[in-house]
């Protein structure tokens, strides 16, 4: 038996999701704060007999603040298996009370968490009168967290992700529409006493680890004392006889010590000396109470491990926090192994984010190695060292969108070859894609390099901190990554970067060509042609997709970037690449024309001179805040990332603001300098040029420094920082 | 395993006990048939080794099954894997309440009518019609080919019609009645064939009580769990055809072969022909209505009393008071025997209530316990009838156990009625109860005033909840009712607060009972009178074979003195075309030696 979906419906930051799930091992991928631990404490609600009973009734922070009002609304965990064995005596009071008949045998069973106004409460809404909004409001108005009932049901065959079947069994809250019918039999049936789900599987929830010294420390969460608590009742008296014996001799002993005694005697005088013999007790002893009962005596066992070669063995709280961290998770899993062994009708095993402090080497692994037969495990992860992560297919991915959480599953509708093309991929790159808010695809290393830097540079930002993963798929073509980013699957934003490789120079091929330029031409003609197939290709791939978008540099990065007013970045770095000065007066001469057949064909020149890779990152070292960002990269990173929020906007304004200070500062030692060397004309060169940055900065300080974090229009301040600093190159700050 | 005192039993019960296999088994009169059966319960029950699966016991009455229970608990047996419970109560519980949603009809919700209700709507349909119809000749039941009016004679169509009204305005209600529980989840294991598996599964012995009086219908819904079980689930079968008399309500003693066949299994045949009861000379004389030939043997204390076997056909209906007086005063003062071991049986409710309260003028030193004089309605299914029994009786360590079961009852119900029971436990309804004090001594009065303080202790509406409401309504106006029969009747009855709490006393007294009432029960002494054609057998079975069962209850009743009246002057057919009914034929033509006299 294994759990194939979970619906949870206004649950928490859940207000509509479904999880679908497979036999074996399953992940569960999202950001922080994005309800992992919402998530699993659902399943736990219905299926952790370690759970307290109260923990299902719920409050009215558990209701989705996405609601407008939660009053009225119900609250769904629902879980459906499969593949339950009917013939089995086991599983059918699991199947009286949850299994859904569809068809002779039954094998599917549903069993759903139902938070919901009490039957009257019901019963009033549905006579409030058809489309009455206002009537409908002031009744909400009344309702309590107290006319609220929990109840546990089974064999309901509604699909609550679907929002017509939530109006129908709920309600509509918009067109006033509530059902006449206190009992809809979609709901299914309420769970028999007789049945109790969290007694019938075997469940173990491993929570992350965060602080397991002290875990091992408390008496109710030290997983050793729960494996040696369930051996205490198996030891066979003749074996524990001996050492329960031992133990009485031991307490005799102690009993006997004539310091022992001596108090003893000491006591029972001084009593009898101050109330007298006849009001003393009869007798007094001191007596030794080590304890001689198996599960109390158990508690006093702790583990020693030894981490180093040297066969030291340590305590808990000495070792290195992955060693105890591994430990920890080694004891939960034989504590599940145990408990698997005793008669259950499925077993489940949720995990954590495992990795959490454990060495990558280590996770790579540990899911290779757990994988118990008939039990499914189900892990939330960050981490793309873990082998599972990239099986897509049993996988669910947690993310927001417009706002809400939604959960996808990235290889639905996809072709098995599709899947194990990502797979294959997802294995050999252990790249992040899926952890991305939203992903920018590239196939070449300088984009790879130089975009991050392009971006730090500009606005201050790193491209983690907008969240968006820059992911370079080299040559293995864009079409069969994007492919995740659909409706269907993960709703998550997905920038296409390609070179479209429009020729830059004038590719007709004349008589007096040489044979060089012939074949150079040629070849920019086939690339020219190449790049336009591409292009049609791509468009028609992302044609209807909103979550996909190619954007295309007119030529090939190096030539656009140049284009887009950079060659002063480029001239810098000549005496890098080139050590003839010869060679760098012409190169730097060339980079400075305006035509960019000429300073386009040198900066390729110099990408493929140095090695595209090296050079980006040559590049890398002299890009400050005035390069300008080309055009369609800016437009890939918008598209992928979506509107800056005002927390964004001031960091850029801010990191602007400070760069030009940090840039005046620079001007002024340089112009320092030149005065000691009596370089008066570069000297007053630079002094005009840092005049403009001064007046500006003197402009714009009193209100950067005026400005109100909280309450200021942030617009109205780059308009200030655009007006009073136009040498800046703020042009980019015109696209945010 | 459960083992029991060497003598508690004796060999053929014990061997019933052991027997492995299914078991078919003919219980005479006074044999220990409830104690071979609590014994058996007990043994499967502790035979269980897997805690998921129950021993179902299915009695003919909840007291039935109550007082097994705790014979049971007294053995010393854990019970929570045993349920037991009448027919209803396990179609309910386990195949409504878990598959409903698989039928039609069930599958948005339903109450439970309440046979005042009931009788209520088919009386109304019956008087909306032009033609002549009355309320028991729609009485009716289900077989499992469908519906069966058993008392409608030359007015089948007539009946059929107004049973179908009666249907179509439940189910727009939302209700079903007690028939239709047995008959909608008869339809649900026979079109959802996974039921009875998942049951079977469940289930690891079923145990039947009275099988002669059981519908079979319900046999059939047995039979299926027993054939998904493929053999596996083992069944134990009682009663006794020979006091099958529940045939026109539906009740059928099916043959062992006939069961055999249905379930597909066979049945070991076993008997228990040891009366410990009555004595030789009684047993000889109701062995005379025998229908399904049986031996008993008289094995009891009292198998060699001198019994007295009267029969009267001279006595008028107007002197009966006087001659069952004789009896009684005969019984109680020169024999020496008490007033709660004599019953006094007729076949009609209406002349045993008219005749209590005559004896209770006649005889004002004696107490009675018997119909008319309860003054409100025992529809012992109503909610607040069960609420009402948990009121009237006083707190105390004998009747804890008990009353702690009518609460749970009563919190089942509230579940069923949609109340969110989840913080409620029986110990607290229960002490709410208790606390609660009304100064009122009007009966009707008190019980309202009581329901509103329990249900404001339990912050609710009852009126928010359809089946409550219901319920309550029903329950004061048939109340109301029986009220006023019993004011035209002009019988003298209390109607305060004590003459409510005494319905609840333990009884004493002599009992009053119909013929069908007294199922069961045993008495030194038996008067039973109104054995006139018509009435023994009824006129809508008027077999002899139906005769001979009904005498053959009443007779086997008695441990000591038997004394039978068939009155004279009690008229039949409309005024003006009277005539005045005979005795019983087969007890007239019967040639037995009666004793003359009472000495």
């Amino acid at each position: 038996m294994h759990i194939t979906k979970l619906s949870l419906i206004n649950y928490r930051n859940f207000k509509n999701v479904k999880l679908l799930f497979n036999k074996g091992i399953n992940t569960v991928i999202g950001e922080n704060g994005s309800g992992k631990t919402n998530l699993f404490r659902a399943m736990r609600l219905l299926l952790d007999n370690s759970m307290p009973r109260s923990a299902t009734k719920l409050t009215e922070g558990d209701f989705c603040r996405a609601l407008d009002t939660w009053r009225g609304h119900w609250i769904i965990i629902s879980i459906e298996f499969d593949d339950i064995a009917s013939d089995e005596s086991s599983q059918s009071l699991f199947l009286h009370g949850a299994g859904n008949a569809e068809d002779e045998v039954v094998t599917r069973a549903t069993y759903s968490l139902i938070f919901r106004p009490k039957a009257n409460i019901r019963q009033e809404l549905s006579q409030i009168p058809i489309g009455d909004s206002v009537a409908l409001e002031s009744y909400l108005k009344g309702i309590t967290i107290d006319d609220y009932e929990t109840v546990l049901t089974g064999k309901s065959s509604a699909d609550y992700n679907d929002p017509a079947v939530y109006k129908k069994i709920v309600g509509d809250f918009d067109k006033v529409v509530f059902p006449k019918k206190l009992n809809n039999s979609d709901v299914g049936i309420r769970l028999p006493h007789i049945l109790n789900v969290p007694n019938e599987v075997s469940f173990t929830f491993i929570k992350a680890l965060r602080d397991v010294v002290s875990d091992f420390h408390s008496n109710r969460t030290n997983p050793l004392l729960t494996l040696l608590k369930r051996k205490a009742g198996d030891i066979s008296q003749s074996e524990f006889q001996p050492i329960a014996d031992l133990i009485k001799d031991l307490n005799n002993e102690i009993e006997g010590l004539s310091d022992i005694c001596d108090v003893r005697d000491d006591i029972k005088t001084t009593i009898s000396d101050t109330v007298g013999d006849a009001y003393s007790p009869d007798s007094i002893s001191i007596r030794s109470s080590l304890t001689d009962e198996s599960d109390q005596l158990f508690q006093s066992l702790k583990l020693f491990v030894a981490e180093t070669d040297d066969g030291y063995e340590m305590a808990i709280h000495e070792m290195s926090l992955g060693g105890a961290n591994l430990l920890f998770l080694t004891l939960k899993l034989l504590e599940f192994k145990y408990q698997r062994a005793s008669q259950s009708i499925g077993n489940f095993l949720l995990i954590e984010e495992p990795e959490a402090h454990i060495h990558t080497h280590i996770q790579k692994s540990l899911f290779d190695n757990i994988n118990y037969e008939d039990t499914q495990i189900i892990y939330s992860t960050h981490s793309s060292y873990i082998s599972e992560v990239s099986n897509i297919e049993s996988m669910n991915i947690i993310g927001v969108v417009d706002g809400l959480v939604e959960v996808f599953q990235p290889s639905v509708g996809l072709a098995n070859e599709e899947v194990g093309f990502v797979q294959r991929y997802l294995d050999a790159t252990r790249s992040n894609l899926l952890f991305a808010r939203s992903v920018i695809l590239v196939e070449g290393d300088a984009e790879e390099i130089l975009i991050p830097i392009l971006i730090k540079k500009s606005l201050g930002l790193s491209l983690d901190e907008i969240g968006i993963s820059l992911i370079n798929i080299r040559s293995t073509g864009f079409e069969n990554i994007a492919i995740l980013f659909d409706n269907q699957r993960i709703k998550k934003r997905c920038s296409i970067i390609t070179d479209l490789d429009a020729a830059f120079f004038d590719i007709s091929i004349y008589p007096t060509d040489s044979e060089l330029d012939k074949k150079k031409k040629t070849k920019a003609i086939g690339s020219q042609q190449a790049g336009l197939a591409r292009k049609s290709r791509l468009n028609g791939f992302s044609l209807n997709n909103p979550w996909v978008f190619p954007f295309y540099a007119n030529h090939t990065f190096e030539v656009d970037f140049i284009q887009s007013l950079n060659s002063y970045y480029l001239i810098n770095i000549t005496t890098d690449v080139y050590t003839q000065q010869a060679t760098i007066d012409i190169a730097s001469n060339e980079l400075s024309s305006s035509d960019i057949a000429i300073s386009g064909s040198r900066a390729l020149s110099m990408a493929n001179y140095q090695g595209k890779g090296w050079f980006a990152l040559t590049l890398g070292k002299v890009i400050d805040f005035k390069v300008v960002i080309p055009e369609y990269i800016f437009d890939a990173i918008k598209f992928a990332h979506g509107d800056f929020n005002r927390e964004l906007k001031l960091k850029m304004l801010k990191h602007r603001y400070e760069s030009v200070i940090e840039h005046i500062e620079f001007g002024r030692k340089t112009i320092e300098r030149l005065v000691a060397e009596g370089n008066t004309i570069l000297e007053q060169e630079w002094k005009v040029y840092l005049a403009l940055y001064e007046n500006g900065l003197a402009m714009f300080t009193p209100k950067w420094e005026a400005f109100d974090f909280i309450h200021g229009d942030i617009d109205v301040l780059k308009a200030n920082l655009l007006n009073d600093l136009p040498c800046a190159q703020n042009d980019i700050l015109l696209r945010i | 395993m459960f083992v029991f005192d060497e003598g508690d039993l004796n060999n053929e019960q014990v061997a019933a006990i052991r027997e492995p296999n299914n078991v078919f088994l003919v219980a005479c009169p006074g044999s220990g048939k409830t104690r071979t059966l609590t014994y058996k319960i007990a043994y499967e029950l502790s035979k269980i080794d897997d805690i998921k699966k129950w021993v179902v016991a299915i009695t003919y009455t909840h007291r039935a099954a109550d007082e097994i229970r705790e014979r049971i608990e007294i053995l010393g047996l854990d019970t929570s894997h045993l349920w037991i419970g009448t027919i209803h109560a396990f179609c309910l519980e386990w195949i409504l309440k878990p598959y409903g949603l698989y039928h039609d009809k069930l599958k948005n919700g339903f109450k439970i009518v309440n046979s005042y209700d009931s009788e209520k709507i088919i009386s109304q349909i019956c008087s909306s019609f032009t033609e002549s119809i009355r309320y028991f000749e729609c009485s009716h039941y289900y077989n499992p080919r469908g519906l069966i009016l058993s008392c409608a004679g030359s007015n089948v169509s007539l009946a059929k019609q107004v049973i179908d009204k009666y249907h179509n305005q439940l189910e727009d209600n939302n209700q079903i009645d007690f028939e239709q529980i047995l008959y909608f989840s008869y339809e649900i294991l026979s079109s959802n064939s996974f039921v009875a598996r998942i049951l079977a599964n469940l289930f690891s012995y079923i145990l039947i009580d009275e099988y002669q009086d059981t519908k079979e219908i319900q046999y059939s819904i047995v039979a299926s769990m027993i054939k998904a079980s493929q053999s596996r689930l083992k069944t134990f079968i009682v009663g006794d055809p020979n006091q099958a008399i529940y045939g026109s309500l539906g009740g059928y003693a099916i043959t062992q072969q006939e069961f055999e066949q249905i379930a597909g299994v066979s049945f070991t045949t076993m008997a228990l022909d040891k009366n410990y009861r009555s004595s030789r000379k009684i047993i000889d004389y109701y062995l005379n209505y025998n229908v399904f030939k049986s031996e008993n043997t008289a094995e009891g204390l009292y198998k060699n009393h001198p019994s007295l076997i009267t029969y009267d056909q001279i006595i008028h209906k107007d002197n009966l008071v006087d001659k069952v007086s004789e009896y009684i005063e005969h019984n109680t003062q020169k024999i020496g025997i008490s007033e709660s071991e004599i019953c006094v049986i007729a076949p009609w409710w209406m002349h045993l209530a008219a005749l209590t309260r005559s004896l209770v003028n006649r005889l004002p030193d004696y107490s009675f316990d018997g119909p008319g004089l309860v003054p409100f309605s025992r529809d012992i299914d109503n909610f607040w009838f069960k609420l009402t029994q948990i009121i009237l009786t006083e707190p105390s360590p004998n009747l804890y156990v008990k009353r702690l079961r009518w609460a749970s009852d009563i919190l089942y119900d509230m579940e069923l009625a949609l109340v969110d029971t989840h913080a409620m436990t029986s110990k607290q309804l229960l002490k709410i109860v208790n606390s609660i004090k009304i100064y009122e001594n009007d009966g009707l009065t008190y019980l309202r005033l009581f329901f509103e303080q329990i249900f404001s202790e339990l912050k609710l509406d009852y009126a928010l909840y359809p089946m409550l409401k219901e319920h309550y309504e029903s329950f004061f106006n048939s109340t109301l009712n029986r009220m006023d029969r019993l004011r035209q009747e002009d019988a003298s009855f209390a109607t305060n607060v004590e003459a409510f709490r005494k319905a609840f006393k333990p009884r004493t007294g002599i009992k009053v009972s119909t013929i069908h009432g007294v199922k069961g029960g045993e008495y030194d002494v038996v008067i039973s009178f109104g054995l006139l054609q018509g009435l023994v057998p009824n006129f809508n079975d008027s077999s002899v074979d139906s005769a001979k069962r009904l005498l053959y209850v009443i007779g086997s009743r008695a441990r000591k003195n038997l004394h039978l009246i068939s009155e004279t002057g009690r008229m039949t057919g409309y005024v003006g075309n009277q005539r005045e009914r005979q005795p019983t034929e087969i007890l007239n033509q019967l040639n037995f030696a009666y004793d003359q006299n009472l000495m």
